[in-house]
C-alpha cells in the first residue's frame, strides 16, 4: 500500500513540477493581497494609529491589522490552494486514467492518499510564503508582519500543524467533491458555493473586535478561524484575555474538522473507485 | 444457452446479467467458458454488451446475477485478487499525456506490485518490443495513436498477467497499426501462455486472431465456435437473388433448384444457400425466368463472419453503428485542450 501510495503521489508531483504556468499564477493571488489589499485596507489608520492601544484589543493582541491580515492571509490562501485539487481527479475520470487506476490492485485509499500528499504541497508552500512574504515587506518600509512573540520550537511546530491541519481537511472536502461529481462545471459551481461562505465566516480578514456576537460564535467554530487563530497566538504576545483557549484547543477542533473530512473523502473515494452499479 | 460449469476455466461466465437502472439490458444471461492459453474473441456492434461483459469481468462492474471467475477467482467475491491477475488494455486511451512513457509504465509496474528489481529490465524490455524505445523519455501527449495503443498493451502486461483482456484494442489504428499490435499480443500470448479475451467490431479480426468467437447481440450470444465452425454452419456458399417485385412465389421455386439446401428471405430478397453458389447462379436466375419474375440483382458471398452475423442476428453487421469510442476520445481531447492550463 505504500509502494502504490508514493508510486501515485510521484506521479501527482511530476504533473506539478510540468506545469509552471499555474504554479506561477497560484503566487499572484496572495502576492496581491500582500502588495495591495493589506497596504491599502489598513483599520488602525481608523483608531489614528496603528499602534494605538484601543485598536490592539481589536485584533487581539496583534501589533498592527496588518500582522493580524497577514496571519489570516496564511490560513486564506492555504483555503484557496485546495479549491482546484478536486477537478483533477474529475479531469482524469474524463479523460480515463482514473479508470485505469481503478483496475488495477490499487486500493482506494492509497488513491486518496496520494492526492492529498501530492494536494498538500501548494498551500503549505504559499501559507510561508505568505507569512515570509508580509514579514519581508516591513524590511522595505511598507506595512509588514510584526512578530511579537518569542517564538519557540512549540509554537513553530503548532503554527506548522495549524497550516498542514487546515490545507488537509480544505484538500480532502474538495477531493470528495470531485470524487462524487462526474461534471467540472459542477464541480467549479459547487466550489464556489462552498468556499465563499466558509471563507466569509471566518475571522481570518475582520478584525475580531468590531465583529457582532452572532457572527463571532460562528467564526470559532470555522476551521479557517481555528487555524489562524493557532498562528496569531503563536506569533503575537497576545494578552491571555484575548483568546479563550491555548493553542492546543483550537489545533484539536481543526483536527477533529479534517478527520471528519478525510474520513468523507474516503467513503466517497471507495465509492467512486470500487465497482460501479 | 446452457450455463456454464465453473473450476474448468481460464475465464468463465454463467448467466451473467448487467441490467441498468432497472431498465437498460445490457447483458442477458450471457454464458461462456474461455480455456487457459485461449485467444476468445467477443463480437458485435457497437452497443451489444461486450464493453459491459469485459468490465464485469475484471471487477469493475456489479453483476446483476449470475456468477463469473478468471482464473478461478470469483469476480464479486475475490475482485482485488482477480485484479492481480489480469491485465486489461482499454479502448480508450488511458496513459497519462503528462507522464512520459516510461513513467507511465514505472507507475503501472508499481500498482501491481511488480518486484522492484525486476521493473527496470521489464520496462526496458517491452519499451524495446512496442518499438517505443526511442520515445521512451516523452511525454505521452506526444505519441502517435499508434504508439499509445502500444503504450497501453505494455501497460497492461507489465506484471505478467495470466489472463488479459482487450477492449476494442485496435479501434482507431489504420490497418498496419492493427497488424503490429496483433502480432504482438499474439507473440505475447505463444510466450507467457496467457489467455486472452478480446472484444471487437472488426470481424476480420476476429476471424483471424481468434481461436473462438462467440456473437454477441442485444446482450445476447447468438453464436458460438471458431471462425471455420460458423462458416460452416451457414451451409456454404450465399447467393442472394433480388426480384424488381415482390414475389411471394419465388422463394419456393428457388428451393426447388438442384444444389440448394435453403432459402431465406430478407429486406425483400432471397438468400439462397448452397454448396457450389458459382455454378448454381445460372440455374437460380432460370428459375426466376420460369416463374415469370424479373431480377434487380444476383449477388454471391462466400461464407464470411459478416454472413455469420447476418444469419444469426437477421441484419447485416455495421462496424459504425453509433459513436465509436475513438469519436468520444476525440472530444474528450477537445475538452482536455479547452480546459489545459487551467486544470490545476
Amino acid at each position: 500500500m505504500i509502494r502504490e501510495t508514493l508510486a501515485l503521489t510521484k506521479r501527482e508531483l511530476f504533473r506539478l513540477a510540468r506545469n509552471p504556468q499555474a504554479i506561477a499564477t497560484s503566487l499572484l493571488l496572495p502576492i496581491l493581497y500582500l502588495l495591495l489589499f493589506g497596504q491599502a485596507l489598513n483599520f488602525g489608520a481608523l483608531y489614528g494609529s496603528n499602534d494605538a492601544a484601543a485598536f490592539i484589543p481589536i485584533v487581539r493582541g496583534a501589533p498592527n491589522y496588518f500582522s493580524y491580515f497577514a496571519a489570516g492571509m496564511a490560513g486564506f490562501v492555504a483555503v484557496t490552494a485546495t479549491l482546484f485539487i478536486g477537478a483533477n481527479v474529475i479531469f482524469d475520470k474524463l479523460f480515463g486514467i482514473l479508470k485505469r487506476i481503478s483496475s488495477t490492485p490499487a486500493s482506494s485509499t492509497s488513491i486518496f492518499g496520494a492526492r492529498l500528499l501530492a494536494g498538500l504541497i501548494q498551500p503549505i508552500g504559499l501559507a510561508f510564503l505568505v507569512l515570509g512574504l508580509a514579514w519581508g515587506l516591513g524590511h522595505l518600509g511598507l506595512s509588514g508582519l510584526s512578530i511579537t512573540a518569542s517564538v519557540g520550537v512549540v509554537a513553530a511546530v503548532q503554527v506548522v500543524l495549524a497550516i498542514v491541519i487546515l490545507s488537509a481537511m480544505f484538500a480532502s472536502l474538495f477531493l470528495a467533491i470531485g470524487f462524487a461529481i462526474e461534471q467540472p462545471q459542477t464541480y467549479f459551481a459547487v466550489v464556489n458555493a462552498i468556499n465563499l461562505p466558509v471563507l466569509l465566516t471566518s475571522a481570518a480578514l475582520y478584525p475580531w473586535g468590531i465583529l457582532p456576537g452572532w457572527f463571532k460564535t460562528v467564526a470559532s467554530y470555522n476551521p479557517i478561524t481555528l487555524a489562524v487563530e493557532v498562528i496569531r497566538l503563536d506569533l503575537f504576545a497576545a494578552a491571555p484575555s484575548y483568546y479563550p483557549y491555548n493553542a492546543w484547543v483550537y489545533l484539536a477542533g481543526l483536527f477533529g474538522w479534517a478527520v471528519a473530512m478525510i474520513l468523507i473523502a474516503i467513503l466517497l473515494a471507495r465509492r467512486a473507485l470500487g465497482p460501479r452499479h | 444457452m446452457q450455463g456454464a460449469q465453473h473450476g474448468g476455466g481460464a475465464i468463465v461466465a454463467d448467466q451473467l446479467v448487467k441490467t441498468f437502472n432497472g431498465t437498460v439490458h445490457a447483458v442477458r444471461g450471457v454464458s461462456f467458458a474461455v480455456q487457459p492459453g485461449e485467444v476468445y474473441g467477443f463480437l458485435g456492434p457497437n452497443g451489444a454488451g461486450k464493453t459491459t461483459t469485459v468490465s464485469m469481468l475484471t471487477a469493475g462492474l456489479q453483476l446483476t446475477s449470475g456468477r463469473a471467475t478468471v482464473d478461478g477467482l470469483d469476480v464479486q467475491r475475490d475482485g482485488s485478487v482477480v485484479k492481480r491477475r489480469i491485465g486489461i488494455v482499454f479502448q480508450e486511451s488511458t496513459s497519462d499525456g503528462d507522464l512520459t512513457g516510461r513513467e507511465n509504465l514505472e507507475l503501472a509496474a508499481a500498482l501491481y506490485s511488480v518486484p522492484r528489481a525486476e521493473v527496470r529490465g521489464r520496462i526496458d524490455g517491452l519499451l524495446e518490443r512496442m518499438q517505443i524505445g526511442d520515445a521512451a523519455d516523452r511525454l505521452t501527449k506526444t505519441y502517435s495513436g499508434g504508439m499509445r495503443r502500444r503504450l497501453e498493451l505494455a501497460a497492461g502486461i507489465v506484471h505478467s498477467p495470466r489472463v488479459l483482456f482487450l477492449d476494442e484494442p485496435t479501434l482507431g489504428l489504420d490497418p498496419q497499426g492493427r497488424a503490429g499490435f496483433w502480432k504482438y499480443v499474439l507473440e505475447l500470448r505463444k510466450e507467457h501462455e496467457m489467455t486472452v479475451f478480446v472484444t471487437t467490431h472488426y470481424l476480420d479480426e476476429a476471424d483471424g486472431m481468434c481461436d473462438r468467437i462467440a456473437i454477441i447481440d442485444h446482450g445476447t450470444i447468438v453464436a458460438t465456435g471458431t471462425p471455420g465452425e460458423l462458416k460452416d454452419r451457414l451451409g456454404g456458399d450465399i447467393v442472394t437473388v433480388r426480384p424488381s417485385v415482390a414475389s411471394p412465389t419465388l422463394g419456393d421455386a428457388l428451393g426447388k433448384v438442384p444444389g440448394v439446401t435453403s432459402v431465406g428471405q430478407q429486406d425483400g430478397a432471397f438468400r439462397v444457400k448452397c454448396h457450389n453458389g458459382e455454378a448454381l447462379v445460372p440455374a437460380l436466375v432460370a428459375a426466376c425466368v420460369q416463374a415469370g419474375v424479373g431480377l434487380q440483382g444476383v449477388s454471391l458471398k462466400r461464407p464470411s463472419l459478416d454472413e455469420v452475423f447476418l444469419e444469426f442476428t437477421g441484419r447485416e453487421f455495421r462496424e459504425d453503428e453509433g459513436p465509436t469510442a475513438t469519436d468520444r476520445a476525440v472530444r474528450v481531447g477537445q475538452v482536455q485542450s479547452a480546459f489545459r492550463g487551467g486544470r490545476r
